[in-house]
């Protein structure tokens, strides 16, 4: 597991450079061994002190009633778990996470694709597709969400209702104050705003393609829905994996929208897990129970993230093979 | 765990170096205007103008004399256009201190990102020291760790230390990112290593090597990992959001969203501060377009 | 194609921005410049909530005090109301880097930690400025304290009102007196910030309502004289309280009580809710008040002129002091037996400082107190003010129509003392999700009560933060 000095390693790195020398003299060997550790000090105490230790100071958080005023923190035990995993407040929310994800992933992957092939396909005024569509993505979500939040919330003379009454369709939707549409409004916000990360995401996977396979497509007379179906979207399988799986954890970790726009309601019904844990945190000061929650929100992403790699690494032994 | 399996999806879309222009054009054919092709470009022209519709207003209702905002039906242009709205935001002050505020902010924070990264990154990927597997294979666990979980915990410890409120109490926890490691080590391990090693024949040092060799070759990786943190901090809320309390230290997405105007809400002036609150990225993205999209592609891939 | 209606917020444009603009460039150079304290000035940061009309006036007080005080740096910052607001104060508390000073709703105190996230007043100090504790109403000054330490000054009483359209009003035949519904001439120019005097609400008044039946004939002659419903109430919305508030206000007419003197145990009574909800229900299923309102689709609807009623909080009155709307407001009738209307109060706190004291803990005494004594200009915006010698003061007498409904103030129904209950709290905002299905349909009566007891239990079951003290 561990290497020593002493013992040359087997250079991972001698392979991605293209095979090096078979052995380096001993004095240059030593410098491949000097200030390694000096190199990832600064690194390692960041990481060490605001990654991994808060992640167990967490966990001790989680078994105590601790609040933010960090005054008189008695360990429970399990007693926040207990609490949070028979709480259906907890439950709704993760629901309302779950059925975002469901929500927005679809369209964002979809529609990344779509709009990708349109600005792969056309091959013109590339840097208007990506003004327009990527450019969203740049703004902070203070001010999509502001904007949307202007644009749809005001009954009558928003933008939303606007276009809705010289479309002769009935304005007045309560876009994000009833239940049915809110989720919906910030789901539009969502799409609007980080599409263009798919988008980009996908136009590198399309000019990845070697240009030889189109050519030979077509000398079998292959039309472009077949050159679609047979060449494009196959080669862009692992792009849209990545894309996938991206867009699943970012999804997962809703947070700015539905707090800017709904505050979670209405009656709750888009409040997403971190609001929850925000909510039960700062909002409520029940900073242990809050990192309990998180702990159980964290459950679910490493699931996420481990079913991924056993799908990775199954395809990559199957293109390997 | 292994270092490789824990990265298996970025993995040979990761590590690929940035694309050169010469990539871009997959097919070399002059485009046709066939009635297909002129279908979909009407089809991308719509989703342009659903896409632009948004900003567009925004611009348009910032424009506006604050009296006619709210008037029905649709107008886009008031009866003058006028720079009111942007002067009355402005003067007010927050907006101002916020943006700078979020500069600072995140200017440290991609600078710090990109040398605690980059040097961590080449530890791991050229050197050799007791236990390099295993802090490696628990460096890259953290890309498993949203920063989210941390909140809890991570804004306690920021009470004990008494950074709440303060920039480093914004900037610290953002700087150690696993991902950008795991994107430099798989560049670095692609840089020749006769390069160095026919510079410490020279007598350089490890340190000259790094900064003089390494790093002028790792340019354009580097610009990348700057890109990528600098837009993420700028636009980061829940951390930022939690660890400021006093709205002078608050960054620009956070101060927006957290103070109100004294005055109410008026549309032409909360468009006028949106509109100026988004400009700062979406100018440098004019500068640098194709930076910015090879930047984002290609540490997005990798598993930010 | 009709005229749009404001919104509460859009109403602010226009008139009162121009006088707004002024002091906004001086805020800014008071809190742009943190450098403030610098030059042999105390540094006294104030944090509030008060935005629209109230935050027009809070502006004005605070450029009066910088004016009156140049050894003060005062930086102010109006954070976003409700639960946000609240959660950041928290969070500086906690934090060690408050504020020296900031506003709090009294009903929020047993949530905030006397002790923990705020620091005691100092009375002494106080009184040295002029501010005793007998120039307050003992009930409200007394819900300061805890653990014999006063933690909130209160500032004002804001409670739940009857607004009325005095011309439809009129029309219905409801108001007493003479001329009744004339808006007079000099009402045009008498919309500066003091007040409406010279309004017909001066003189035309409603003519007194009282039981549940009184009340219905005069919503169904107003709705006989315009064609719309008589009232208007906010019946949803993200995080809408006012269904809570508009019940609170009649089942505590009802003598109901919703939890017991210690906040640990639910005291609901069916058969008095009940009767409160059934009637809420029917107002909407009469048509009497329309179905589906949010806060701000409320309070334009009134300013569209055909409604005869409203039931908001008073401070919604520096909204239409800026329209042409001919209005007066005044207690909300006994229907069910007691004279209560929902309330609360703003107050003034110390949040918890690690190392409070010295010249900005004097600063901050001598800024309430200021404050407290100038609280006329506050009542402009319909809020009454706790600090009674200003009470009878000619200036306050003046002000119409917000004086017209000053004896509420001893009839008040507080949210109870519970740790989470009070303005934009957790509870506020359950019990307003609850009860709104009643009012716009999707719950019966009887499965909003339910909802509601499950909800309070709820809320009894979770452990207090700081351990039951309080």
């Amino acid at each position: 597991m561990t290497t020593t000095a002493a013992v040359p390693p087997p250079a991972p790195a001698a392979k991605a450079a293209g095979g090096s020398a078979a052995g380096p003299p001993r004095a240059v060997r030593h410098r491949w061994t000097e200030h390694g550790l000096l190199f990832t000090a600064p690194f390692l105490l960041v990481y060490g002190l605001f990654l991994v230790w808060p992640l167990f100071y967490g966990v001790k958080m989680s078994l105590g009633d601790d609040n933010i005023a960090g005054t008189g923190s008695r360990f429970v035990g399990l007693a926040n778990y207990a609490e949070a995993l028979t709480d259906p407040e907890m439950w709704d929310s993760l629901g309302n996470t779950l059925w975002f994800t469901v929500l927005s992933t679809v369209p964002l992957v979809v529609l990344g694709l779509v709009l990708a092939l349109l600005a792969h396909e056309l091959r013109v005024v590339q840097w208007l597709w990506r003004l327009s569509w990527f450019a969203p993505f740049l703004l902070p979500s203070g001010v999509v969400c502001l904007l949307w939040l202007w644009m749809i919330y005001p009954s009558d003379f928003g933008l939303a209702d606007q276009l809705l009454a010289s479309a002769g369709l009935h304005p007045g939707i309560g876009w994000l104050t009833e239940p049915r549409y809110a989720m919906l409004s910030v789901v539009l916000t969502t799409v609007w705003w980080t599409i263009g990360f798919n988008f980009l995401l996908y136009l590198a996977g399309l000019q990845a393609i070697p240009a030889h396979l189109y050519e030979a497509a077509e000398l079998d007379g292959a039309g472009a829905w077949s050159r679609l179906v047979h060449v494009t979207l196959p080669m862009l399988r692992r792009t849209t994996f990545v894309v996938l799986v991206l867009q699943l954890l970012a999804s997962l970790k809703i947070f700015d929208q539905v707090y800017i726009m709904t505050g979670g309601g209405p009656d709750e019904s888009t409040r997403p897990i971190l609001q929850y844990v925000y909510q039960a945190g700062f909002t409520g000061y029940r900073i242990g129970y809050a990192s309990a929650v998180s702990y159980i929100f964290f459950a679910l992403i490493v699931v996420v993230s481990l079913v991924q790699l056993r799908l990775s690494r199954r395809a990559s032994e199957e293109s390997r093979r | 765990m292994s270092a490789d399996t824990l990265t298996g999806t970025a993995r040979g879309t990761g590590a690929a170096p940035p694309r050169t222009p010469a990539d871009r054009t997959g097919r070399g054919r002059a485009p046709r205007w066939t009635p297909g092709r002129l279908g979909l470009l009407a089809v991308a022209l719509l989703l342009v103008v659903a896409w632009l519709l948004p900003l567009a207003w925004a611009v348009a209702t910032s424009l506006k004399p604050e009296g006619e905002t709210t008037r029905t039906p649709l107008e886009w242009v008031g009866s003058t256009v006028t720079l009111d709205a942007y002067r009355t935001v402005w003067e007010a002050g927050d907006l101002g201190r916020w943006m700078l505020n979020s500069a600072y902010v995140a200017t440290m924070t991609t600078l710090l990102t990109v040398v605690v990264c980059a040097m961590a990154a080449y530890g791991f990927a050229r050197t050799e020291f007791r236990g390099r597997r295993l802090l490696y294979g628990l460096v890259l666990a953290g890309i498993m760790v949203p920063p989210q979980v941390l909140m809890a915990p991570l804004f306690a410890q920021m009470v004990q230390l008494r950074l709440v409120d303060t920039y480093w109490g914004v900037i610290l926890p953002q700087v150690a990112v696993p991902a950008m490691v795991f994107i430099l080590v798989a560049f670095f391990r692609g840089v020749p290593r006769e390069l160095e090693e026919a510079a410490f024949c020279d007598g350089a040092s490890r340190w000259r090597v790094f900064w003089k060799i390494v790093v002028p070759l790792s340019r354009p990786v580097l610009a990348a990992v700057a890109i990528f943190t600098f837009i993420s901090t700028w636009n980061n809320f829940l951390w930022p959001f939690l660890v400021t309390t006093d709205p002078a230290g608050m960054t620009l997405p956070v101060g927006l969203v957290n103070v109100q105007s004294t005055y109410g809400v008026r549309y032409a002036q909360v468009m006028a501060s949106l509109v100026i609150s988004g400009l700062p990225l979406l100018v440098v993205f004019a500068l640098f377009q194709r930076q910015i999209v090879r930047g984002v592609a290609h540490t997005g891939l990798a598993g930010q | 194609m009709p005229q749009m209606p404001p919104s509460r917020r859009s109403v602010l444009t226009g008139f009162g921005s121009l006088a707004a603009t002024a002091g906004l460039g001086s805020a800014a150079s008071g809190c742009a410049a943190p450098s403030a304290a610098g030059a042999g000035r105390t540094r006294l940061r104030f944090w509030h909530l008060y935005g629209g009309g109230d935050g027009v006036t809070m502006q004005a007080m605070l450029d009066a005090f910088r004016a009156g005080h140049p050894g003060v740096g005062l930086e102010s910052a109006t954070l976003q109301w409700g639960p946000a607001y609240y959660t950041k104060l928290g969070m500086a508390g906690a934090g060690g880097r408050a504020p020296e000073v900031a506003a709090l709703h009294l009903s929020r105190l047993p949530g905030f930690a006397p002790g923990r996230l705020l620091d005691p007043f100092d009375l002494d100090l106080l009184a040295r400025h002029g501010v005793r504790p007998e120039h307050f109403p003992e009930a409200i000054w007394r819900r300061g304290a805890s653990g014999g330490a006063q933690y909130a000054i209160p500032f004002d009483t804001h409670p739940f009102v009857l607004f009325y359209n005095t011309e439809v009003c009129a029309k219905a035949g409801l108001l007493d007196g003479n001329s009744p519904g004339k808006r007079e001439e000099d009402g045009e120019k008498g919309q500066g910030k003091r007040g409406a005097k010279g309004r017909s609400g001066g003189k035309a008044r409603l003519r007194p309502l009282a039981g549940v039946g009184e009340f219905t004939r005069a919503l169904r002659a107003a709705r006989e004289a315009t064609g719309h419903p008589g009232l208007v109430i906010e019946t949803l919305g993200n995080d809408t309280v006012g269904p809570w508030r508009l019940f609170a206000t009649f089942y505590a007419q009802a003598g109901g009580t919703v939890l017991d003197p210690t906040a640990t145990r639910v005291t609901l009574d069916d058969a008095k809710a009940l009767r409160v909800l059934e009637w809420m229900r029917s107002l909407v299923e009469d048509g009497h008040a329309p179905r589906r309102v949010d806060y701000t689709g409320a309070v334009s609807r009134f300013n569209n002129g055909d409604s005869a009623f409203l039931i908001t909080g008073e401070w919604e009155v520096s909204t239409y002091l800026t329209t042409e709307l001919p209005f007066s407001m005044t207690r909300i009738p006994n229907l069910f037996g007691r004279p209560s209307a929902f309330a609360d109060c703003h107050t003034f706190v110390l949040p918890h400082q690690a190392d409070r004291g010295g010249a900005s803990n004097e600063a901050a005494h001598r800024f309430v107190a200021w404050m407290l004594r100038h609280s006329t200009d506050w009542a402009a915006g319909g809020h009454v003010p706790a600090y009674r010698p200003v009470l009878s003061e000619p200036a306050y007498l003046e002000l119409h129509p917000q004086s017209e409904y000053r004896s509420v103030v001893d009839d008040v129904a507080l949210d109870p003392p519970a740790w989470f209950a009070g303005s934009a709290s957790a509870m506020q905002i359950e019990l307003g999700a609850a009860l709104s299905g009643v009012l716009t349909g999707s719950r019966s009566p009887r499965d909003g009560l339910d909802e509601v007891r499950k909800r309070l239990r709820d809320l009894l079951a979770t452990p207090d933060p700081f351990g039951g003290r309080a």
